[in-house]
């Protein structure tokens, strides 16, 4: 168990509809996370991709089967949603510092990391900035800088980038990597888009709908550190089309 | 260059608005002169303007105009405390909600002016029954913006605050009742103008003090220059206290998207 970050065993998650027949998101679903392991989980919309991280974080009820975390059920993870979810009255370094003054780790040092951090997602200049003046791309660093704050090993992102322009989302694509080298966090990052798995991920699991099941993982074995020259690399272009043959 | 642009605006805004006062008092100054109004059905706005300098130069507003400020802040202030106690309530058990609103609704459609009587007859006619009339007036306005306020937060932010373990006080506190402002705020609006309303209503039943005093002393004694004089002086009061709510909106409400300059 030691090596590993998350076991998710035997999980099913199955909503009771009084007049139709129940659905099943989920269907034994298991998968075991590597530590510091990017692992990313793509499928169709209505695959349970969403409703699996959400399970994971805590956030829903799995119908059954069981989850083990490294640290037991006190597990601290942070969270990316698609929407910044940024508090509108606080700025930048506010936004970012949230979950210090909440979780009471407002250290010094805590402190100076988080200036750190903000500085390596270029965020230093905008300190002061309050949300509404900030583009999506910014928006969603801060996000991401408010999530790696606490220092939880365990990081969940759903679909972060999703709503961005594909030329922010590309950028945004390769800090995160730079972000998870020095970090060295666990991250699951559930997509729909083929390349972003591909080119971020040590394995990407692909999920069928209806009910939501693994279909196959898929190891991507690309050199790192990735950046521009693996989207041009050929086994990169081969990985993409493997994936898009397997969802279908 | 903008600033100055700023001061212009303004400049021409208290200019109109005199302007439009002006033009008014000559009207009535005129159809009460030309017309030979008895002073007693409408005085002319120069007796009305002497009456009301009296009012405050011999110091006989003081009193009243004390007391009343005292009654709105106090109401308005108890009725928007229980609006939100009872509006977060409703949120958090939809039971309450349920089978207490038809009630809290019965009670807001129920015309209040109609019950000062019966709450003089339960609280006397001292500083209680009128403060129970401002807070049945205020409570629903304020009850209604925080459960609005309540419900239109996004679901992302409670799971946000859940993934960072955050307890229930830090929810309401640092959340919550900050997402819940703008509609709380305009709950204010309409409560510190229903408060004001409810005070001198109130003082017109019952009391030896008030504003709303001063109005039915002056009006059975066919003091009409003072009458006016009253209402004036009411009317100054409500605007004073809206734009007190107004301006400590636009001091925690800085961060809305409706106070972009």
């Amino acid at each position: 168990m030691s090596d590993y970050s998350v076991v998710l065993k035997n999980l099913n998650k199955i909503y009771n509809n009084l007049l139709k027949d129940d659905t099943v998101a989920l269907e034994n679903v298991n998968l075991e996370i590597e530590q510091s392991e990017f692992i990313s989980i793509i499928g169709p919309s209505g695959c349970g991709k969403s409703t699996l991280l959400r399970i994971v974080g805590n956030l829903d009820k799995a119908t059954s089967g069981t989850i083990e975390y490294k640290d037991g059920v006190d597990q601290q993870l942070g969270f990316v949603f698609q929407d910044s979810v940024l508090l509108p009255w606080k700025n930048v370094r506010e936004n970012a510092e949230f979950p210090l003054v909440i979780q009471k780790k407002q250290t010094k040092e805590n402190e100076e990391k988080l200036d750190e951090l903000l500085e390596l997602a270029g965020l230093t200049e905008f300190k002061t900035a309050l949300p509404r003046e900030l583009s999506g791309g910014m928006k969603q660093r801060v996000s991401i800088v408010r999530a790696l704050s606490y220092d939880a090993p365990l990081m969940l992102m759903d679909e972060p980038f999703g709503a961005l322009d594909a030329l922010t989302r590309d950028h945004l694509n390769e800090e995160l990597l730079k972000i998870w080298q020095k970090t060295k966090k666990t991250i699951i990052f559930v997509t729909h888009s083929i390349e972003e798995a591909a080119f971020l991920s040590d394995r990407v699991v692909v999920m069928s709908p209806r009910p939501g099941r693994i279909k196959e993982i898929v190891k991507i074995d690309l050199p790192r550190p990735r950046g521009e020259a693996t989207r041009n690399d050929p086994k990169f272009t081969e990985y993409s089309k493997y994936l898009r043959g397997i969802i279908g | 260059m903008k600033k100055n642009h700023k001061t212009n605006n303004t400049l021409r805004g208290i200019l109109e608005y005199a302007v439009s006062i002006g033009i008014f008092l000559l009207i009535w100054y005129l159809y009460v002169t030309i017309k030979d109004v008895p002073a007693y059905v409408l005085p002319s706005p120069g007796k009305v303007g002497t009456s009301l300098i009296a009012l405050f130069t011999k110091g006989t507003i003081w009193v009243h105009l004390r007391t009343t400020t005292f009654e709105v802040i106090l109401g308005f202030a108890a009725g928007a405390f229980l609006g939100i106690i009872l509006g977060y309530i409703f949120i958090k058990i939809d039971f309450l909600k349920t089978t207490l609103m038809p009630y809290l609704i019965f009670a807001q459609t129920a015309p209040k002016i109609a019950l000062v009587p019966l709450f003089v007859v339960w609280f006397g006619i001292g500083l209680v029954s009128k403060i129970v009339l401002i807070i049945s007036m205020v409570l629903f306005p304020v009850l209604s913006g925080t459960m609005l306020g309540l419900e239109s937060i996004p679901a992302n932010v409670r799971d946000l605050m859940k993934i960072l373990k955050a307890s229930k006080w830090q929810l309401f506190s640092k959340v919550e009742m900050l997402y819940a402002s703008p509609a709380l705020f305009s709950s204010f609006k309409v409560g510190i103008v229903q408060a004001v309303i409810g005070a001198i209503v109130a003082e017109w039943m019952s009391g030896k003090q008030g504003l709303g005093y001063i109005l039915t002393y002056a009006s059975s004694t066919y003091n009409t220059p003072m009458l006016l004089a009253g209402i004036i002086v009411t009317i100054l009061l409500g605007i004073v206290t809206y734009e007190i709510v107004n301006f400590m909106e636009n001091k925690a409400l800085y961060w809305h998207e409706s106070k972009q300059i």
